[in-house]
């Protein structure tokens, strides 16, 4: 990881693609499933 | 604002369970700025409320979330402990994006990110060339320009440092564009919000301009969101969209300076365009697309997109956290003023583009 600058080299960035993308589609399953309650802002 | 906002720790080996603790600090950090930044927005509309005779200009989180990061970076700065969490802010930023695939239908990403891509494609012609040029003119080291060029035209930090392995750049190049592109996105955030008032533009035209013409998908996030919650959406449609030409950009720059004997050769040119491809923006389109097919019913997609702007809370903050105006004058001017001049020519030509594109009725 280049802690200069937050970034990382180009597997590292496709990690963070990937649980961005991972964490997403669960929460997403998780709502349409009712599992998740309302979610408020 | 530059590369040595955060400095570098040593790397020491750690577990997993350890390497997630140690993210838990920096986390609060930006999730209590983002709640404080929401707390205060909240205070302030209820005191107004209360007190009219009394009345605070109304601040919106978003911007709330910024200075306070800010204020910490320039003052007491970003403690050790603090930094391996603050680093999650791409993630959140990225979660944020996949989250807000919901708000759109298949047929507006179609519509409008085709739109978006016809924009772009103009947008990088006219960009690169001029960078180029004014890299010329100013008398700045060839791959320097390539990098500020690069940069520019897609989307920052991450295209220099996808471009740093392809064409070999001195490491002080990188830093220099990086900073540069950061200080131009920093002064974007309180720029473009009053240019957008001052044109009384819609949220559409505004966030499709937003996500044009600011280089940094963080920055250009905050710029949309700062001017409205619609055009901060429209803002992820233009700047994906925009985020997709990285790869094309990026190979196009590596060929020529490998063709010059500068730069490493790329063998296998379509595994090089799915490695430099954002994969984020696949997980965007997945729920666009579940969210097109009536996979969710209308509250879960308030939900949804709920989740999505408490996903961008953090990624708000972090982008104050890392922001240090000190190194703003450290960089040399040159860099600087290249960059400055090159981002006021697309700003005007993404602004030009976007108006003659509603006025003629392309947008809608």
């Amino acid at each position: 990881m280049d802690h200069l600058n937050h970034t990382r080299p180009a597997a590292g960035r496709i990690n963070v693609d990937l649980i961005a993308i991972g964490i997403g589609l669960t929460l997403a399953a998780l709502i349409r499933f009712n599992i998740l309650p309302s979610i408020s802002f | 604002m530059s590369a040595h906002t955060i400095p570098s720790p040593i790397e020491v080996p750690l577990s997993p369970a350890r390497r997630l603790l140690r993210l838990l600090p920096g986390m609060a950090l930006l999730f209590g700025i983002g709640v404080l930044g929401k707390l205060l927005e909240h205070a302030i509309t209820l005191s107004n409320a209360r007190y009219p005779q009394f009345a605070i200009p109304h601040i919106e989180y978003v911007l709330w979330a910024i200075v306070l990061g800010l204020i910490i970076s320039n003052t007491v700065g970003v403690a050790a402990i603090f930094r391996p969490g603050v680093a999650t802010y791409e993630l959140w930023l990225k979660l944020g994006i996949v989250l807000v695939g919901g708000k759109f239908l298949m047929q507006d990403v179609l519509h409008i990110g085709g739109l978006s891509l016809a924009l772009v494609a103009v947008e990088l012609i006219l960009s690169i060339s001029v960078m180029t040029l004014l890299g010329h003119i100013f008398k700045l080291p060839p791959k320097l320009t390539s990098l500020l060029a690069i940069g520019s035209s897609i989307c920052g930090v991450t295209a220099i440092m996808a471009a740093q392995g392809a064409i070999e750049p001195e490491e002080e190049d990188t830093s220099t564009a990086i900073a540069a592109i950061l200080t131009l996105g920093a002064i974007a955030l309180f720029t473009f919000p009053a240019i957008g008032h001052m044109l009384h533009m819609s949220q559409q035209g505004y966030g499709m301009w937003a996500g044009l013409a600011v280089d940094n998908t963080a920055e250009s996030l905050v710029t949309g969101a700062l001017y409205g919650e619609e055009a901060g959406r429209w803002t992820v449609l233009a700047k994906t969209a925009r985020s997709s030409f990285i790869g094309f950009v990026v190979l196009a720059y590596a060929v020529y300076w490998s063709s010059r004997g500068l730069a490493p050769d790329v063998p296998h040119k379509g595994l090089f365009l799915w490695n430099k491809f954002p994969k984020f923006i696949l997980g965007f389109l997945a729920i666009s697309v579940l969210a097109t097919a009536g996979y969710f019913t209308h509250g879960q997609l308030n939900s949804l997109s709920n989740l999505s702007r408490w996903a961008f809370l953090p990624a708000f903050a972090g982008v104050g956290l890392r922001t240090n105006l000190r190194d703003l004058v450290g960089q040399g001017w040159r860099p600087l003023i290249v960059g400055i001049l090159g981002e006021i020519f697309i700003a005007l030509v993404t602004l030009a583009l976007v108006y003659w594109s509603y006025n003629h009725g392309v947008a809608r």
